[in-house]
This record gives C-alpha cells, sequence and structure tokens, in this order.
C-alpha cells in the first residue's frame, strides 16, 4: 500500500468515526422531532458521504451497508415515510454494524460481517414491508436495483443525459437547490456557517509539548528562586534589578503558555455526553421505561484524560439511574409522578473543578436498606450502624461487595459495583458525592480537576525532607504541643475544638527516623473522601504550584508506595514527593474517622 | 488536453474525499491542486486567483455544489471556468438540474483514474473543439 493511500484510509477511519459518533444523537434527536428536514437531511448526507469514500477505498461492505441505509433515509428525507421507532431501531441496528465494519478497516484484520439480515431488514422497509405513510411509490425506489459498480459507469455526457426521464421527489429537499438566491441562511446550516479552523495533531505531539511546558514552569520555578535570593543580597546591583523585572516578565509568559498548552488538550465534555442519549433511549426501550434524558452544559472543556476516562463512570450512573431509580410507567404514575421519568446530566465548571451531576427523578435510595444490605453483606458492625447518619450509611453503596439491586437485571448489576466508579474518579482525583430523597430521585455529583498535570500544594517538611500535599485536600494547619496527641486504642487523635481528629505521622508512614519527641509539631488537616484527618509534619514552608511527574518503579522504604501520587521539582532544585491523602486514609483506623 | 500544470480546486466538505480526488488526479499528471470545503469556500479563492478547473461534490452544507455552479455561471469573470460535478449514483435524478445550470460534466463516484482523463477529455473537446 503506498503511504498516500494509506494516509487516506487513516483520514478515512478518523473522519468517519466523527462522523457516526455525530450520528447516534442526532437519531435520537431525531426520533422526538420526526419530521425535521434539516435533520433528516444532515443525517442522509453524513451516511452518504460515508458511503462515497468508501466506495473509492474499495470497502464494499460499508458500501453494501450505507447504501441500503442511504435508501431507507431518503425516503424518510423525501417524507415518503416517516421514522417511526420501529424504523429507527433498524437504522440505529445498522450504524451499530458500520461501527464494526470501520473498527475491521481500524484493526486491518479483513474481517467481514454478515450483512445479509440487516439488508434484508433495510430493503423490507425501504419496499415499504413497514410502516409505509403513502402507497405511491416514487422514482427513487428504482436507484435501487443499480448497482455500485464504477466499471458500469460508461460515460455520459450531459447532452446524452439530458433526455433521462426523472420526476423531481417533491421533497423541500429536492426544490431547494433551485433556490437562486445566495443570501438564503436557512436554519439548518447556521450551525456549520462558523466552521472551525482546525488541524489535527497526534497527540503524543501535544503530550510532548505540555511535558516540555512542565519542564518549563520546573525551571521558572527554580529561577525565580535563585532571582530571589540575588535580590536580597544585592538590593542595590542595577544588574539584578533588570533580572528581576526580566523575570516577571519570564514568569507571566511562562504561567499564560502553560495555561495555553493546557487548552489545546481540552475538549468538550460532548464528545462523552454525545454516546449518552443513544444509550437511555436504548435501555429505556429495553426497559419498557420512559426516560428523557436533559443535557446541559456539554460545552464545557476538561482535559483530554478527564475525558478519556469519565465514560465509564458515567455509563454506570446513567444505567443505574434507569435501572434502579426510574420507575415503571405504572407504578410512577400510581405515585402521582409524571409518566416520564427524567435523568438530568449536566457539567460545569467551578474554579479549578469541573462538576459533573447525574441526576434522576426516581425512587431515590432506600437507606435503611442500604443499611440492611451492608451489614448482610457484613461490610459494617451492628454497632456502626446504629450510630450513623443517614449520610454516612449512604456511603456504603461505596464499598466494595455492595449492590441494593435485588435481582442482577441486563442492565446493570454486571458485577462492577459504585466502588468501581469511586476509584475510578479519585484516580482522575476526583470525588463523588451523593444526595437522595425517597420517591423524589437521586443526584450523583462528580467534582473533577480541570486538568491532572499541574497542582497547588503545600509544602511540608519532615525530618530534614520536603513533602507536598495537594492544597486541594487541606483544610486548615494547626501548631500542637506533644502532650495534646492522645492515643485511642492505637490511633494517635487530636481534640480539635471539642473534635476528635485522628492523626497520622509522616516519619511512620516513610519510615524515616522520628524520635516522636518534639515539644511542638505543626498538623495539616486533611479532607479525604468526606473524612478529616491530620498530618503530622516538623514545619510549614509554604504554597508551590507543581507539575507532577509520574513515579516509575518501586519506592523503597515505604510501608506504601501507593501514598506517593507523584514527585515534582521545588523551585531550589530538590525532587520532592506528592502525597496522595486519599490513599493515607487506608491507614487510619476506621472507626476513630471523623466525618467533615 | 488540458496543459497539466493547470490550477484545479477541489470541492467537497470530507476532508477523505478531497484526498481521494486530488490522488486520481496527480495519477493523471496534475499536480497544482487546492482544495475548499464547500461552495462558499471555493468562490472565495476562485475569486481571489486564476483557476483553470474546478472538481466539485454535489451534497455540502453552506452552499451545495449546484449553487456554487450557477453563482460561477453568472459572474462575469468566472462564467466560463470549467466544472466537473462529482455526484453519487443516487442524485442522478438531479443532475438535470445542474446540466440546465451549465456543468461541463458529471462523474458517478466512485471513479476510476480512467473515468475522470474520459470526462476531461470530453470536456476539452466540447470547449476547444469548436
Amino acid at each position: 500500500m503506498s503511504d498516500e493511500m494509506r494516509e487516506i484510509i487513516e483520514d478515512f477511519i478518523i473522519e468517519t468515526q466523527e462522523i457516526i459518533d455525530g450520528l447516534d444523537e442526532k437519531f435520537v434527536e431525531l426520533e422526538k422531532d420526526r419530521s425535521n428536514q434539516a435533520l433528516l437531511n444532515e443525517i442522509f448526507r453524513s451516511v452518504h458521504t460515508i458511503k462515497g469514500a468508501a466506495g473509492f477505498l474499495g470497502f464494499d461492505q460499508i458500501v453494501e451497508l450505507t447504501h441500503a441505509t442511504e435508501n431507507v433515509l431518503k425516503k424518510l428525507r423525501d417524507g415518503i415515510m416517516e421514522a417511526t421507532p420501529e424504523i429507527m431501531d433498524v437504522i440505529l441496528q445498522a450504524v451499530d454494524i458500520l461501527k464494526k465494519l470501520l473498527e475491521h478497516v481500524k484493526n486491518q484484520d479483513n474481517q467481514r460481517e454478515d450483512l445479509s439480515d440487516i439488508i434484508a431488514r433495510l430493503t423490507a422497509i425501504e419496499s415499504g414491508g413497514l410502516a409505509e405513510k403513502k402507497s405511491e411509490e416514487e422514482t427513487t425506489g428504482a436507484s435501487m436495483s443499480e448497482e455500485t459498480a464504477p466499471s458500469d459507469e460508461t460515460p455520459q455526457t450531459p447532452s446524452d443525459e439530458a433526455p433521462h426521464r426523472v420526476e423531481t421527489p417533491q421533497g423541500p429537499l429536492a426544490a431547494e437547490p433551485a433556490t437562486q438566491d445566495r443570501n438564503r441562511e436557512p436554519q439548518p446550516q447556521k450551525e456549520s456557517i462558523h466552521v472551525e479552523q482546525t488541524i489535527r495533531v497526534d497527540v503524543e505531539r501535544l503530550d510532548t509539548v505540555l511535558n516540555l511546558v512542565g519542564e518549563l514552569v520546573l525551571g521558572r520555578n527554580r529561577l525565580m528562586k535563585i532571582t530571589s535570593n540575588l535580590e536580597s543580597r544585592y538590593a542595590d546591583d542595577s544588574e539584578v534589578l533588570s533580572l528581576s523585572e526580566t523575570m516577571a516578565f519570564l514568569n507571566l509568559i511562562t504561567s499564560d503558555l502553560q495555561m495555553a498548552v493546557m487548552r489545546t488538550r481540552m475538549q468538550p465534555v460532548k464528545k462523552v455526553f454525545n454516546k449518552f442519549p443513544r444509550m437511555v433511549r436504548d435501555l429505556a426501550r429495553s426497559r419498557n421505561k420512559e426516560v428523557e434524558l436533559l443535557i446541559t452544559g456539554e460545552d464545557t472543556e476538561v482535559d483530554k484524560s478527564v475525558i478519556e476516562n469519565i465514560a465509564d463512570p458515567l455509563v454506570h450512573l446513567i444505567r443505574n439511574a434507569i435501572d434502579h431509580g426510574i420507575e415503571a410507567k405504572d407504578e410512577r404514575i400510581k405515585k402521582g409522578k409524571p409518566p416520564k421519568g427524567t435523568l438530568r446530566l449536566s457539567a460545569s465548571q467551578e474554579g479549578n473543578n469541573i462538576v459533573i451531576e447525574v441526576e434522576d427523578d426516581g425512587r431515590g435510595i432506600d437507606v435503611e436498606a442500604v443499611k440492611r444490605k451492608a451489614l448482610e453483606k457484613g461490610l459494617v458492625t451492628e454497632d456502626q450502624i446504629n450510630s450513623v447518619s443517614d449520610k454516612e450509611a449512604l456511603e456504603y453503596i461505596f464499598l466494595p461487595g455492595f449492590s441494593t439491586a435485588q435481582q442482577v437485571s441486563d442492565i446493570s448489576g454486571r458485577g462492577v459495583g459504585m466502588d468501581v466508579v469511586k476509584t475510578n474518579l479519585a484516580n482522575l482525583n476526583g470525588v463523588i458525592d451523593v444526595i437522595t430523597e425517597q420517591d423524589r430521585g437521586t443526584r450523583f455529583v462528580i467534582k473533577l480537576p480541570l486538568t491532572l498535570a499541574i497542582i497547588q500544594t503545600l509544602m511540608v517538611e519532615v525530618q530534614g525532607e520536603t513533602y507536598a500535599i495537594p492544597l486541594a485536600t487541606v483544610i486548615e494547619t494547626v501548631k500542637i504541643g506533644k502532650d495534646e496527641i492522645k492515643t485511642i486504642d492505637t490511633q494517635e487523635v487530636i481534640q480539635l475544638r471539642g473534635e476528635i481528629v485522628p492523626i497520622l505521622r509522616l516519619a511512620r508512614l516513610f519510615s524515616i527516623s522520628d524520635d516522636g519527641n518534639k515539644e511542638r509539631c505543626y498538623i495539616v488537616v486533611v479532607n479525604a473522601e468526606d473524612k478529616k484527618f491530620g498530618i503530622v509534619v516538623d514545619r510549614l514552608k509554604g504554597q508551590e504550584e507543581v507539575v507532577i511527574k509520574a513515579v516509575e518503579g518501586e519506592i523503597i522504604n515505604f510501608k506504601d508506595s501507593s501514598v506517593i501520587a507523584g514527585a515534582t521539582i521545588t523551585g531550589d532544585g530538590k525532587v520532592v514527593l506528592i502525597i496522595d491523602v486519599a490513599m493515607m486514609l487506608q491507614f487510619v483506623t476506621a472507626s476513630e474517622v471523623a466525618y467533615v | 488536453m488540458f496543459n497539466p500544470d493547470m490550477r484545479i480546486l477541489v470541492v467537497d466538505d470530507f476532508s477523505t474525499m478531497r484526498k481521494i480526488v486530488k490522488n486520481v488526479l496527480k495519477q493523471l499528471g496534475y499536480s497544482n491542486i487546492e482544495e475548499a470545503e464547500n461552495g462558499a469556500e471555493a468562490l472565495k479563492k476562485l475569486r481571489a486567483k486564476k483557476f483553470d478547473f474546478v472538481v466539485s461534490d454535489w451534497n455540502m452544507p453552506n452552499m451545495d455544489g449546484l449553487e456554487m455552479l450557477k453563482t460561477i455561471r453568472s459572474d462575469s469573470e468566472l462564467k466560463d471556468l470549467p466544472v466537473l460535478m462529482v455526484t453519487a449514483e443516487a442524485e442522478k435524478d438531479k443532475v438535470i438540474a445542474a446540466i440546465k445550470a451549465g456543468v461541463n460534466n458529471y462523474i458517478v463516484k466512485p471513479f476510476t483514474a480512467e473515468t475522470l482523463k474520459q470526462k476531461m477529455e470530453q470536456i476539452y473537446q466540447k470547449l476547444y473543439k469548436n
């Protein structure tokens, strides 16, 4: 295969994928608004485009499938048929098979799909086997019989072609091209008018740029440190003064550059949200429930890595909501609720975080049932159950091995629980919160950082070693005397304004020799997964913005290297480990955990 | 036949298709090729500098091929520009409209280099024979 050909095929894969991604959403939209001409034409054009290119590239199965699909779409577009759910089911099935065919192209596995069934179904619809609106056959039907073989096309000059009798279909589209007015701006085209000027860049190249900027930031930080040292030493030197000025400028530019590079990796959450209308439609249909999906804030942008990893947790939450949350139609009517359930999916930006919410108006989570289940599964003790608040009890759904589903359904209950959702989100430095009300519904609130690469940290010192604690987790810092630390069972605690807060010693966790006998020390009070605990350190060094670098290999001498989120290089050139606060939580004796 | 150095504009909203058409044109020895995503963009390019030949798709958002063709024919500067329309077999019915609007020829996709060559030859013949 020539390089040129390979490049064209790669392009075809990317572009077709983009089209297919958009199709699902358009189809679901179409089901709501069956006679939307603009939408129908757009869908038709998409499938048509794929067919055209596939024909050149010799992907005969794609041509065969898109051809049959296109014929049905044409009838829908021309108003000869209506897009009933039954017809949509078949078309969506065809799109699914198209996805598979594209996979084969991508994998170059030369595999073929059995198209006979889907082609038969599409042809049946097209020839009026299913829900025909009008009985009169249009000339469009004739095109079916013609083959798409390039060799069959004997060249014809326009004059030869002219006598060809054609009755133009009466659909609005057929009339459209005849319009002479160049200034017309019909609604459907508005969207495509501000076509984005884009170029495709390999992600690896972007990552390299991001990495280099990361290094640049570290260099900038060092340079700033050195500059400030020089300033304090040679305050009167004019050279130092201009160095400071240049440094200030460089500082600003670096920050801007960093932000700009970061933005190149940002993508709208639409990319993930796009596939949900189709999913919700299919799920609701298979469960005989009526569910309306309302999506807001789909243009909110987040880092690519967040986009890639947020889909699975969201799929899980949405499946849960439809399977367990939203009731069947009659049950809803009995409760005096609208028969159609509502599922809200929203995204918004709050400072440096993105907040994603999944909310249903279903039956809500039964807290008592959660408690019983947790007890049954031996996840908690009876004593714990009795002293726990409702909000705390609700947190049990995130425990490994927990599942409230009464029976395993084909939708949820596939052995992955909410604990996986929580872990997946934690990997993105995100947190999840659940709010529920009996018979009113359930709302999951997910909070994620916009980017994973750069974080604000609090620098602390333990036995002469510096560590970074992510600032987002820090609630406060307190200075206490040695005798204020008490021990309950084996857990060291302090009393903070009447509240018992367990504490952990970094020195012990990291097996650094520590006499533990300092008269005074600092406690960094942190919040992880809604639980509060203190980290004992010798000194607070201040706040610094750091670029996270992954630590490769095992970190020796550590009780558990999982408490290390990564490493960074500080302004003074030292390598500093970044603490993963959520992972430290495992070393706090559970019963002593104070809730925020 | 056309001069191999002539400047050709390939108009299609699907970039893969533009590359394919370009590739076929290259096989025929044409290398001076530029691209446009839709009729509107094509017109902008056509008005900015001189092109000798246009190969255009039909169904495109933001000004389709037919409308672009009509605009070209009604523009005193561009009206003699040869335009070859690429259509799909399903759109055959609409070719009549294109012929009326003054298209020089049309070609049904998928096409081979040989077919394209024939079409271009036909256009050339018609233009310069008389």
